[in-house]
This record gives structure tokens, C-alpha cells and sequence, in this order.
């Protein structure tokens, strides 16, 4: 009984403040949430129509496509498909992994036929400025546009200019370019999978 | 009673011009190197993140000094850093809603004003031993001195590096503009100058 009073004495201030803190932090969040996600929302639109140009719009598919996340975990992904006066000009997803200190979340565009990678861009990351948020950059993101839509690999040394399922890391940022390659291949592996078994493409 | 007014006004304003040139926390301190070196390539980001600063400043030298009476000395620390980390979120959020593209730019560098030793210093040598308003006042000029620091130096940076300032074209056409003061090694080599003058107008004035 003692302590417990000792205990309330010295960190009845911390309780407190930590419940008013908690509140306000709340209370913003929920007051900014909805311009945050519309934010969101509109980054993706300009992301996918600059990875997709040919699309006139991005309609999300009805179903959604049951894989299994990078972490092990089920996930319903969402895909979306550009069309071009009615006929399928492409499919885009976003596809999360983990980085050098916080998650990446990347927009992946794929052609109708899911043959081919038309590119990536990033939706948000929190890696290194300077080293490992090189994966904005053309030159790395630019590789993967024409690559194969399946499992990708990543070298140390080669022709970046040269398209196939090799990819040419990052010199200082290793750990962010095999994160962005793995995520990549793990979705567009299971994806690819499963829409041929749903019949949305050709298998 | 006047001569004691006149002394109080005395005091916020030496404590508001403190920050400015005497007590500058970039020049003088040596505190905020993180983003002294990290967000002064261009003037708008140094800009946004010095506003941020004083924001979280502001909002954290209130809570501090209408709390400096009931803090425990053992957990003062722990206080400061809960109030601090409270505010920074909510610039944060601010930020995202507002300012997407910017608040992208500058990265992890705004949850990192949590750690940023200009905060926790006032808190704990100003905040916790004045009341309200003079923390306000200390607040404002150490907020408003890091930022201008900020902007001269990325001033400085975005000039020479780029020949523009707030994208806009300053320098004339045939101007080569140094790239490298827009890299990390800019930023040393410029705040490195900007001290060595600093202390030489000090050296004369003193």
C-alpha cells in the first residue's frame, strides 16, 4: 500500500501529462486524418499516371487478391487497372516492404498482360537522404521499366542499361536496393499467381 | 514601480535578442547541428524546419513553465522529452496535412526535432525556472535565431550551388553554379565559414 502510494506521489504528473499528451496527439490526428489520406490518395493518382501515361483512368478491381505480406502475414491487396478507351492499358498495386529504418511503400505499374514491369515509384520511405533514397532516383527506378513480371534478382556490378530480370544495386545503399528488388518480386510473384488462377489474366 | 517595469521590459528584450546574435544556438551553442547540416541545401526547407522549431519551442516552453513548479527533479528529463515529442508530432501531422510535399523533403528530420538539444536545453534552462511569458519570449528568440542561421546558410548553399534562391533564378546566365555546396560537404564547408566569420566580428567587437 505504501509503494503504491509512493509510486502515485512521484509520477501522478507523468500519468497525467501522458493522458493530456495522448488527447491532444489524438485530437489532431483525427482532425487531420481525412486531408492526410486524401494527400495520399492523390500522390498515388500522379504516380500511376506517370507510371502508366497511356491510361486515361484507374478504376480498383471489384475482388481483392489474397497474398501473403513480405512480414508473413495475409493481405487483401488492392489492385487497380488503367484503361484506355475501355481496353486495359495496365495494372498498378502497392507493394510494402521493409527498408533500411522504416517500411517502403512503393506503387508498382505492370502491363494488361502482367508480362512486363512498366516501373515503380516510391509512395513514401523514410530511408537514408543521400544514400538509401537513391531508389527515387531515374537511374535505378529505370531499370525496371520492361523487366520481366516475375522474380527479380539483384547484382552488385553490371549494365544498368541492359533490361532483363538483373538488377544493379546501389553503391551505399545495398540494404535499400535489395529492399525495394525483394518487395518487388514478392508481389509480383504472388500476384501474378493469382490472378491467372482468378482468370484475370492469361496464364 | 516604473523603474521595475522598465527593468522587466529590459530583460525579455535582452532575452529575445539573446538568441538572435549572443546565445544563437547554431553559432554560439553549437546545438541543432543535425539539421543545421541536413535541410540547408535550399532555402525552403530551412525555412519550414526552422518554423517547425520554433512551433515545438513555443508549445513546449508553456507546457514546461506551467508545469516547473510540480516537476520532480528525477523525472524532469523524462517530462521534457514527453512534452517535446507531443509537439513535434503534431507539427508533423501539420505538415503531412498541409505541406505533403515538403514535409516528404524533409524526411525523418522532422521527427528528429525531438532530439534536436536546442528544445531540451531551454526546457531545462529556461522554461523550468521562469514563468510563462518570459519562456515565450526565450522561445521566440532562440526559434527565431536558429531559423535565420538556417536560411543564411542555406542561403548561402542554394546561391552557389544552384544560382537560385527559393527557385529562382539570381545568378546571371553564363554563372556555373558549385554543386557541391548543394552535398553534404557543402554544408560543412559553409557552416565551417560562416563560424570562422562569426567569430572574427566577435573578436573585433570585443
Amino acid at each position: 500500500m505504501r509503494s503504491i502510494k509512493h509510486f502515485f506521489e512521484q509520477s501522478w504528473l507523468l500519468i497525467i501529462a501522458s493522458f493530456f499528451f495522448g488527447l491532444l496527439i489524438a485530437v489532431t490526428n483525427a482532425a487531420l486524418a481525412p486531408r492526410i489520406a486524401w494527400n495520399a490518395t492523390a500522390k498515388l493518382n500522379a504516380l500511376a499516371a506517370g507510371l502508366l501515361p497511356e491510361a486515361e483512368k484507374f478504376a480498383p478491381l471489384d475482388q481483392t487478391i489474397d497474398i501473403t505480406a513480405p512480414g508473413g502475414k495475409p493481405q487483401a491487396l488492392q489492385l487497380y487497372q488503367g484503361k484506355t478507351g475501355g481496353q486495359p492499358a495496365g495494372w498498378i498495386f502497392i507493394a510494402v516492404g521493409s527498408g533500411f529504418a522504416d517500411k517502403i511503400e512503393l506503387v508498382v505499374a505492370v502491363d494488361a498482360k502482367f508480362e512486363k514491369l512498366a516501373g515503380f515509384d516510391v509512395l513514401s520511405s523514410n530511408e537514408t537522404p543521400g544514400f538509401g533514397d537513391q531508389i527515387k532516383y531515374n537511374y535505378f527506378r529505370d531499370q525496371f521499366k520492361g523487366a520481366p513480371a516475375g522474380a527479380l534478382t539483384l547484382i552488385n556490378a553490371g549494365e544498368p542499361a541492359t533490361i532483363d530480370e538483373k538488377i544493379v544495386s546501389i553503391s551505399g545503399a545495398t540494404v535499400s536496393s535489395t529492399a525495394v528488388v525483394r518487395t518487388i518480386s514478392h508481389y509480383l510473384t504472388q500476384v501474378k499467381e493469382q490472378m491467372q488462377q482468378k482468370g484475370l489474366i492469361q496464364p | 514601480m516604473t523603474t521595475n517595469a522598465n527593468e522587466q521590459t529590459g530583460n525579455y528584450t535582452k532575452t529575445l535578442l539573446a538568441g538572435l546574435w549572443k546565445e544563437n544556438p547554431v553559432f554560439r551553442l553549437l546545438l541543432g547541428m543535425c539539421p543545421t547540416l541536413a535541410v540547408t541545401a535550399a532555402v525552403q526547407p530551412a525555412l519550414t524546419m526552422g518554423l517547425c522549431v520554433i512551433f515545438v519551442l513555443i508549445c513546449s516552453n508553456i507546457m514546461v513553465s506551467l508545469m516547473r513548479n510540480m516537476l520532480k527533479p528525477h523525472l524532469r528529463i523524462l517530462m521534457f522529452t514527453l512534452t517535446i515529442s507531443t509537439f513535434v508530432t503534431i507539427a508533423d501531422l501539420l505538415l503531412k496535412a498541409f505541406v505533403p510535399a515538403m514535409s516528404e523533403k524533409l524526411g525523418p528530420y522532422v521527427p528528429l526535432i525531438i532530439v534536436n538539444c536546442i528544445i531540451i536545453c531551454r526546457a531545462e534552462a529556461c522554461a523550468s525556472k521562469n514563468p510563462v511569458l518570459m519562456s515565450i519570449i526565450d522561445a521566440l528568440g532562440m526559434g527565431v535565431g536558429f531559423t535565420v542561421t538556417l536560411c543564411v546558410l542555406a542561403g548561402v548553399r542554394e546561391l552557389i550551388g544552384t544560382g537560385k534562391i527559393f527557385n529562382i533564378q539570381v545568378m546571371p546566365g553564363s554563372y556555373v553554379p558549385w554543386a557541391a555546396l548543394t552535398m553534404p560537404v557543402g554544408a560543412f564547408l559553409t557552416l565551417g565559414f560562416l563560424l570562422g566569420l562569426v567569430n572574427l566580428i566577435s573578436k573585433k567587437h570585443s
